[in-house]
């Protein structure tokens, strides 16, 4: 039995990696609670973050936190596109069609980082990434805490922007009743294309910060997504402080995981976790709701 | 009127199919002959190789050794095949780090790019996968990347051949080391190694027979999956048990996101080794400073005395820009034997090919080759550390480059 310090060191390295996860998970939530749409492209944009924040570092000596804001903004130019050519032709065709697209840009965007930028492992070199916070015995990474804050502000951010704004009360009403809204002169189709936008944002800044913490390569999505379903189940489908509040049940009990069963043993509690979940409260632990 | 409709519709295909039928048949024929032709005047020999995936960058090195060799020997006029001399073409197929690909990848080499020989991939999972097709189909295949034991764990071979380290060997080095240069230590060891084949050989059974050897009390072992990407429980129990030396068993994101992980936790072990993950320059790259004092085994230097190795570095780095990894030697070295081996045969019969290989008796760059029962040939180790963004040869004292950086700074 691993001793106190152990134990509490872990829990607290939980809760703040799963602010960290919450925040890479809250552009599939905004996207799929108000789209409807499994963005199985989703991991590709967070890797897309961590390459922005790379090279902007390398580039531009510009810290990636620093530009965090920047790198949200290129990855939402991005997002426009893709969702305006690929997305929005498919608007009535069902979620299927839009879902099975992501699943090939995904793919491409795969290929294209290998063609790009190689295939090669990277890191955001940071010194502040690989310095401990220390609190007498307890000592957490303190990228850990800056991820955490940076996230919770921006989950916040979100939250007030959906639930204060006229572009939230449209967005609210293009999830809740896309028909509806849109015989009251609601723009579904813009609002959608900014829910995109904002979404791919979201993965990039998200992005960015796992960069920075761990590592990357260009097929390193698929573990964050498989990860942030799982998020956004426990939270709730669409619910931005669901995504918070899954994000941090999910880095604690991982962390639990990894202390009875082994490190190697995190993905499986996060896998059955989500299907727990399914079974038992398939709306969350706040229920859905963009 | 809606069922003559919907037969007249489901009968419509079928003269389309009669009249596209021939024409399907002669494009295959045509296409069949001219690849038969074309393969008639050159020698093909394909690999299957981590071009994505995680073991990108084992692969991309792999991809310069193999055409590096090839290349040669096509400038040299190419191999007398029953007298004619004809050019080598290299086919290569990216297997993505999936052994499934890497298997269906060989199938592709043989049977559609009319492949003679083969090349190996890189790392237990994906060379094995390759090789169990080239065995099934009485193929040759030379290969490094592929530690010995876990090459000959899996059967006994007859087309396939394996030179690269043994893991017993490599297993004992950090202990070695630790003895030789007289590094003191509290003598507790912490391991993590992933489940991967290799990662199971060295870390889950090797090391730990290795330390109670030693005299060291292996006070933690802990496997985790391959793609594992959170390391923080087993670093925070490694760090709370005292552990100055830690031994690691990974690929290379695994690598950084436990070495990134180490600091963050304000963990400060004496001997970091990082067996497989810190062998690629990307390794370095990607951390920085914080790659410094990390030790990783090498079988291969510029700086061993065999023929061509410091110019195989040198032509590297200037053709590439980068710099060298031992894996552009094994590959090499690997691309050369069966070369040998086919201008040896003077044929392409796989089988007088593959008894060509078996009598390989050869310095190559990375040594003598000589390949034993097993179909292994063993490659001497030296044990390197990361020090400024370069490797330096550590140990043994006889080959040393550089001095080792303790405690890791």
């Amino acid at each position: 039995m691993p001793g106190l310090d152990v134990i509490v060191n872990a829990l607290i390295s939980g809760l703040l990696l799963g602010g960290m996860l919450a925040l890479t998970a809250l552009g599939l939530s905004i996207i799929l609670g108000v789209m409807r749409l499994v963005n199985l492209a989703h991991g590709e944009f967070l890797v897309a973050g961590a390459y922005a924040g790379l090279f902007l570092l390398q580039r531009t000596g510009i810290d990636p936190l620093v530009g965090l804001l920047l790198i949200g903004l290129i990855l939402a130019l991005i997002g426009y596109p893709i969702y305006r050519f690929l997305l929005a032709p498919l608007a009535g065709k069902g979620s299927e069609a839009a879902m099975m697209t992501m699943f090939g840009l995904s793919i491409i965007l795969q290929n294209l980082f290998v063609l790009l930028f190689s295939a090669d492992t990277r890191a955001i070199e940071r010194d502040y990434a690989t310095i401990p916070l220390m609190l007498g015995p307890i000592s957490v990474p303190q990228i850990y805490v800056i991820g955490f804050a940076i996230s919770v502000a921006l989950i916040m951010a979100v939250h007030v922007l959906i639930a204060r704004s006229r572009f939230g009360s449209e967005l609210r009403a293009s999830a809740d009743q896309p028909l509806a809204a849109a015989i009251i002169g609601v723009n579904v189709s813009r609002v959608h294309a900014l829910t995109f936008c904002l979404g791919t944002a979201c993965a990039g800044i998200g992005g960015t910060l796992i960069g920075v913490a761990l590592s990357f390569t260009p097929t390193s999505g698929a573990t964050y997504l498989l990860t942030d379903f799982a998020v956004i189940v426990l939270g709730g489908l669409g619910n931005v402080l669901g995504t918070l509040v899954g994000g941090i049940v999910l880095g604690v009990l991982q962390s639990v995981g990894g202390l009875t069963l082994g490190d190697g043993y995190r993905d499986l509690v996060g896998l059955v976790l989500f299907l727990a979940m399914l079974q038992l409260r398939p709306q969350g632990f706040l229920g859905s709701r963009a | 009127m809606a069922t003559r409709t919907s037969r007249a519709a489901s009968s419509a295909p079928l003269p389309v199919l009669k009249r596209l039928l021939p024409v399907a048949l002669l494009t295959i024929a045509v296409a069949w002959t001219s690849t038969s032709a074309k393969a008639a005047d050159e020698i093909v020999i394909g690999a299957s190789i981590p071009l994505s995936g995680p073991l990108a960058g084992f692969g991309s090195f792999q991809k310069w050794g193999y055409s590096r060799a090839v290349d040669e020997v096509n400038k040299a006029g190419g191999i007398t095949i029953d007298g004619r001399k004809m050019p080598v073409r290299l086919v290569l197929r990216d297997d993505k780090t999936d052994p499934n690909v890497t298997a269906a990848n060989t199938e592709s080499l043989l049977s559609r790019d009319q492949a003679r020989a083969l090349l190996g991939s890189c790392t237990p999972a994906l060379v094995n996968a390759g090789a169990l097709v080239a065995e099934r189909k009485k193929i040759p295949l030379v290969t490094g990347c592929n530690p010995l034991e876990a090459f000959k764990s899996v059967r006994k071979w007859n087309y396939a051949w394996d030179l690269f380290f043994h893991e017993p060997e490599l297993a004992a080095i950090p202990f070695k080391v630790l003895d030789d240069l007289k590094l003191e230590t509290n003598k507790k060891v912490a391991i993590f190694h992933d489940n991967g084949p290799d990662g199971q050989v060295v870390g889950g059974t090797l090391w730990p027979q290795m330390a109670k050897a030693a005299g060291y009390e292996v006070v933690q072992n802990a496997s985790f999956p391959v793609d594992n990407t959170q390391f923080t429980s087993l670093v925070a129990e490694a760090k709370a048990k005292g552990a100055e030396v830690v031994l690691v068993d990974a690929i290379t994101p695994q690598a950084v996101s436990i070495r990134k992980q180490i600091a963050s936790a304000g963990y400060a072990p004496k001997l970091l080794v990082i067996e497989k993950g810190a062998e690629p320059v990307q390794f370095a790259e990607a951390l920085g400073k914080l790659a410094d004092g990390v030790l990783v085994g090498g079988y291969w230097d510029p700086s061993f005395p065999y023929p061509g190795a410091k110019d195989l570095a040198t032509t590297f780095e200037s053709e590439t820009k980068l710099t060298f990894s031992q894996h552009i030697a094994d590959s090499y070295a690997a691309a050369q034997i069966l070369l040998d081996a086919i201008a040896s045969a003077g044929s392409l019969d796989p089988e007088k090919i593959n008894a060509a290989v078996a009598k390989t008796d050869k310095t190559y760059v990375v040594g003598p080759i000589k390949f034993d029962e097993s179909h292994n040939a063993k490659l001497p180790l030296a044990m390197l550390q990361w020090q400024g963004g370069k490797t330096s040869i550590v140990w043994p004292a006889d080959r040393a480059t550089g001095k080792i950086l303790f405690p890791v700074p």
